[in-house]
This record gives structure tokens, sequence and C-alpha cells, in this order.
């Protein structure tokens, strides 16, 4: 672990690295279908287990198909269900983190004993139950695990929205006397949201790894949509014969998790505001420089 | 003077639930101040007398227990919703912390532009003009409009703080020690832009300090506030003079002399002990504990408001004396004498 903690810390520094990678995500989970270069569920049991070729750059798996193919059209089923997941639970938790923010007292309270409820269930035992009780399916995942997911959002918009209506600022709008829906929507909403968004860039990571998980377990995404941990688990009977069917979506699914949580870290970071940002003191200097030829021509 | 005030407060309670079950913090105990139109008034006290919580409920930040506060003869207690949101906007504040009472996301102009949507100017061009208004009034350049709140200096942020508070045309200002998060340079710039404002517009304001020489420049009459009651009130020349309660008197003897050599003379009377809870305030007068003057009365009854001249008075049983000139009594008072019923003054 201490020979890991220089590389933890390299990675932390270089969150450009995070970026690409998350940026290489995105691109080919959204332009999937294009970007393939062959139908991931086309099947040709004579060249199953292929090594890489011409045809096949990444080699096939045991039924043949391409695994490039199925490792892009796996990025898109990952980012759209974990978009998914954490737009409707972030939809809910930052709706009822504000909320509770903002009223206080009886609601707040009410609000934040469902959240402890939600909260003190683990996440992915809820996924479970919802996907015993409905079934296993895409949209039963997607739904089973925002509604683990939302508790957490809900907790952290609630402080959020806490401290920002604690601020002297919304106080003195109050002062003004701004009605609720300018203070709520106009002031509260977009603070909590961009704050809340930093938490969610880090969370990705993990509901990426959820995603895998309860693919993995064969409770999420079914065959033949191409999953990372449904490839996972499709090539783990070929372990030793085909190693490299079980380390190719490892991979793309560490790279996912890694990069997306050093991404939110490291936005975290630099998300404290600072009083003047490089780009602004060198344009200041230059107004400043531009004052002085002002008062020499008068 | 003799008009009707502006602003009126009675017997304005508030009190948090403490952390101990059942009991209340006391922080502004049955309150009545006044305030004339284009006036400044004092507020003076030490830290967590509740001043500030004063403040804060009389422009609604915080609720009152009860009492009343008046604008203009109107009991805003009586309104809600709206229509209180329309009438309380004649009383204004201008927070302590320039940094946190403006939002950072927001430019100047945007933040102006905002309380003017508030106030109700619908027409985009009559914002802007007023906008530019409202920048030279409290002295900044146009161009700070396209800045951001961040980018400004402590000063120029308190500017803008007092144009957000003007733009909604206040009769009364309520400021908490709305400079004294500023240096010492920029302290007079604000100062006298506020002496100007209140000249040029006619605002009332009250000014809660604890800058005791600011207040007798600026103010008209000063209110002494301890622990959550207003214990002497007057003119503030005549306060400063002759402060007639125990109280007063050892605040002002604890401002330090700008002479080295009168201060090395100079006699402070020492305040015993610290400023008791307001969860648990004292019976009768809540200065006794530290009074080196009380008597058995002072545990009794609370001391009614003694008049000593013209709106000048004092809420102590020795106020008459006091005011007379009976410092010295006070100055020699063995501080570590048996507090009640030790020292009657002759």
């Amino acid at each position: 672990m201490d020979k890991l903690k220089p590389i933890f810390a390299r990675l932390n520094k270089f969150p450009r690295v995070a970026l690409v990678v998350i940026g290489l995500f995105v691109a080919l989970g959204t332009f999937a279908p294009w970007l393939a270069p062959q139908d991931p569920s086309a099947q040709n049991l004579l060249q199953g287990g292929a090594g890489p070729s011409v045809a096949h750059w990444l080699g096939t798996d045991h039924l043949g198909r391409d695994t490039l193919s199925r490792l892009i059209i796996a990025a898109n089923t990952s980012l759209v269900s974990v978009g998914s997941v954490l737009i409707i639970a972030m939809t809910i938790g930052i709706l009822m983190g504000t909320i509770a923010g903002y009223h206080r007292g009886w609601v707040d309270d009410l609000l934040m004993r469902v959240v402890d409820v939600g909260l003190s269930v683990p996440s992915l035992i809820v996924a479970l139950a919802v996907i015993g009780i409905v079934g296993p399916g895409y949209w039963t995942m997607v739904l089973a695990l925002a509604l683990a997911w939302w508790p957490m959002s809900g907790r952290i918009s609630r402080a959020v929205a806490v401290s920002i209506m604690s601020k002297p600022h919304i106080e003195a709008l109050r002062v003004l006397g701004a009605s609720p829906w300018r203070i709520y929507f106009g002031h509260l909403l977009p603070g909590t949201i961009g704050a809340v968004m930093v938490y969610a860039t880090a969370d990705a990571g993990t509901a990426a790894l959820a995603v895998a998980t309860l693919s993995f377990l064969g409770l999420g995404i079914q065959p033949p949509t191409p999953e990372w941990g449904q490839m996972l688990v499709d090539a783990l009977p070929y372990l030793e014969s085909d190693p490299r069917q079980v380390i190719l979506p490892g991979l793309a699914l560490t790279a996912a998790v890694i990069g997306f949580n050093t991404l939110g870290e490291a936005i975290a970071l630099n998300r404290i505001p600072k009083p003047l940002t490089r780009r602004m003191l060198a344009m200041r200097r230059i107004e400043v420089a531009g004052w002085g030829k002002e008062n020499s021509d008068a | 003077m003799t008009h009707r005030p502006v602003l009126k407060v009675e017997n304005l309670q508030t009190r948090f639930k403490s952390v101990q079950r059942g009991k209340f913090v006391h922080a502004v105990d049955d309150v009545s101040i006044e305030l004339y139109p284009g006036e400044i008034v004092g507020l003076v006290g030490e830290s967590g007398c509740g001043k500030s919580t004063l403040g804060r409920t009389i422009v609604g930040l915080e609720k009152a227990t009860s009492g009343r506060v008046l604008l203009d003869g109107v009991d805003l207690s009586t309104l809600s919703g709206a229509a209180l949101r329309d009438s309380r906007r004649a009383l204004q504040y201008v927070f302590q912390d320039p940094y946190s009472s403006l939002n950072d996301r927001q430019t100047v102009g945007e933040a102006l532009d905002e309380a003017l949507q508030i106030d109700g100017i619908r027409s985009r061009a009559d914002r802007d003009r007023r906008t530019k208004e409202l920048l030279d009034q409290v002295g900044l350049a146009d161009v700070v409009k396209d800045r951001h709140t961040r980018e400004l200096s402590g000063g120029q942020r308190q500017r803008v703080a007092i144009a957000r508070s003007l733009a909604v045309n206040p009769r009364v200002l309520i400021c908490d020690e709305p400079v004294s998060a500023l240096d010492l340079s920029i302290r007079a710039q604000v100062m006298n832009l506020f002496l100007r404002l209140q000249k040029d517009l006619g605002v009332a304001c009250l000014f809660i300090a604890h800058d005791l020489e600011l207040v007798r420049q600026a103010a008209s009459r000063v209110y002494v506030m301890y622990l959550g009651k207003i214990v002497e009130h007057g003119p503030s020349q005549e306060l400063y003079d002759h402060p007639s309660h125990p109280y007063s008197q050892m605040l002002l003897a604890s401002v330090p002399e700008a002479n080295p050599i009168a201060e090395r003379q100079r006699k402070v009377p020492l305040m015993v002990g610290e400023v008791p809870s307001p969860t648990n305030p004292p019976s009768g007068c809540r200065f006794r504990t530290r009074c080196p003057m009380a008597v058995d009365d002072c545990r009794q009854q609370v001391p009614p408001a003694l008049k000593l001249s013209p709106g000048h008075d004092a809420a102590c049983v020795f106020a008459k004396d006091l005011h007379r000139g009976k410092r010295s009594a006070l100055l020699e008072a063995d501080a570590n004498a048996e507090r009640v019923g030790a020292l009657v003054p002759s």
C-alpha cells in the first residue's frame, strides 16, 4: 500500500489525465453507435477467443464477438445508466434538500428523518431488494440505484442549502423584501446545484461501479447488451485460457472509476473561490498600465 | 424633531430556545426605542448584549416574542406575506461583514439590478439609470458595475451593500457595525458617506457599534444597552458628558486616552466578573451583579427609567445622584468589596 501512495499522489496532481480519460469515456459513450467498428452482437463461433487481428483489433470473445466494439458500446450503456441514475437521484435529493434547508423546522425534521432511513440501509441492498421484487431489467436497475442513491445527495444538498440560507447575502435579500420564489430559484437552487454537482462527479465513479456490480451479478443490464460488468462475468469461465477478455473490461471500468474520483476531487479543490484568478490578475495589470498612460497624456 | 417618529419599537422582546431544556436566552428584553426622520442614533453596549439581535428583530430577521415595531405608525406585526415585505422594505439593514453580504456570483450591476427589480421597477432602462445614480451616490465609478463583487475591496463592497440598501428608497437604515470590518483609513470614508447620505436623503439611521468615539461623532442620540435592556438613553453630548447609569459610566471610562500621560493617570473602574448569562439574567436590575453601587433594592425590582433632563433617562435608582456628578463614588468604590448591599453612596 505504501508503494502505491506516491502513485496515487501523482495521479491526484494530474486532473488533466483524469479529464482526458473521462472526456474519452463520455465521447465514446455518446458516439458509440457510430464509433464501434463492428456489430457488437454479431457472433462468429468459428473465430471465438481469437487474438488481436486487423479485423478485430482487440480480438474476440468466446462467441466470436468483436471485443473493441463491445467495449465501446459498453461505455455508452454505462454512461447512459450512470447519467440516468445520478440525474434522477440528484433531482430528488436536491429538491428535498433545498426544501428542507429553506423551510427548516418540522419540514426539515420530517424530510431528514426520511433521508436518515434511506441512509441507514446499504444502497446496494436497497437496489437488490427492489430488483428482487420487480425483476431484473435495465430501467429497474436504474430506478433501484436512484432510489438507493438519493438520500446521500439529499443530505449533502440540505447541508449546502442551510449554509447558503444563513449567509448574510440571503438575509440581505429577505430584508430587501425579495419573494420566497426569487430567493429559492434565483439564489438557493443555483448555489446548491453548483456545489452538489461536485459531489456528483466523484459519485459517478461509484455509480458506474454499482452498475457493473449489478450487471456482474446478472441483476442489471441483461445480455446481449454489452456492459463491462457483464462482459467480466461472461469471460470469467475462460479466465485461464483467455485472460484478455477479463482484463480489458476490467481496465476500462477501473479507468472510468479512478478518472471520476480524481476529477471530482480536483473540481472540489478548485472550486474554493479564489479572490483573483491568474487571468484576472493579468487583465488587471494591463488595465492598470492603461491608467498610467491616460494620466501621462493628460 | 417635534414630528412623529419614523420608527417606533415598543416593548420588544426576543428570546431564543436555550440548549438547556425549557429555558430561554433573553437576547432582547422589553426594549423601546424611537427614531425620528433624518437622525443618526447610536446603540452601544458590550459584545453579546443583544444590540445586533435588536437590529435583526426590527428588520424581521429574527422573530420577536412580543412587542411591536411601528413603521410610520403602521404596526408591522399586523401585516404578513407580500404586504409585510412591501412595508418592511422601507427598513433596511447594513451588515457588518461586506464580504458575505454580497453574492459572489453576481456582478455589482446584477446585485443592484436585483434590488431594483424587487422594488418593482419594471423597465430595464429605468433600472440601469437608477443603478448609475446609486453608484454615484456611494462614490463608486460606473465601470464597477460590471465587476464581480469578489473583485472589490472591503470598503468598495460595503459601498455596494449600502447602495443596494438605498436602491429600495428606505426611510430607516439599521447599520450593524458597518465599519468595524474595514481598515481605519477606509472607515472614515465610509462614515463620511453615511453622514452625507443621511443629510442628502433624510434617511434615519440606527447605528449599532461598540466604537464609542465613532458614535459620539456621528450620532445625535445614544442608547446604551446591557444584557438585553436599554439602561440609558439621551442626547449624545449630554450622555457622554454626564453618564448617569453606572454601566454607561464604566463603559465610557474604559475608553483609553490618546494622551499617554493622561492615560497613565486615568482611573479605570474595574468591571468585575463576566456578563451574566442571558439565559438566567439576574433578578431586578440586570447590572447589579457587576455594579459597585448595588443595594438590596436593586435585587428586588427592575429600576424604572428616571427622567434626568429632556430626552435623557437612565434605569438606575441612583441615576439622579450620578447625573449630578457622583462619579467619584463609583470610581473609588472598591471593586473587591462584597457586591450586593455593601456600598451605598452617601
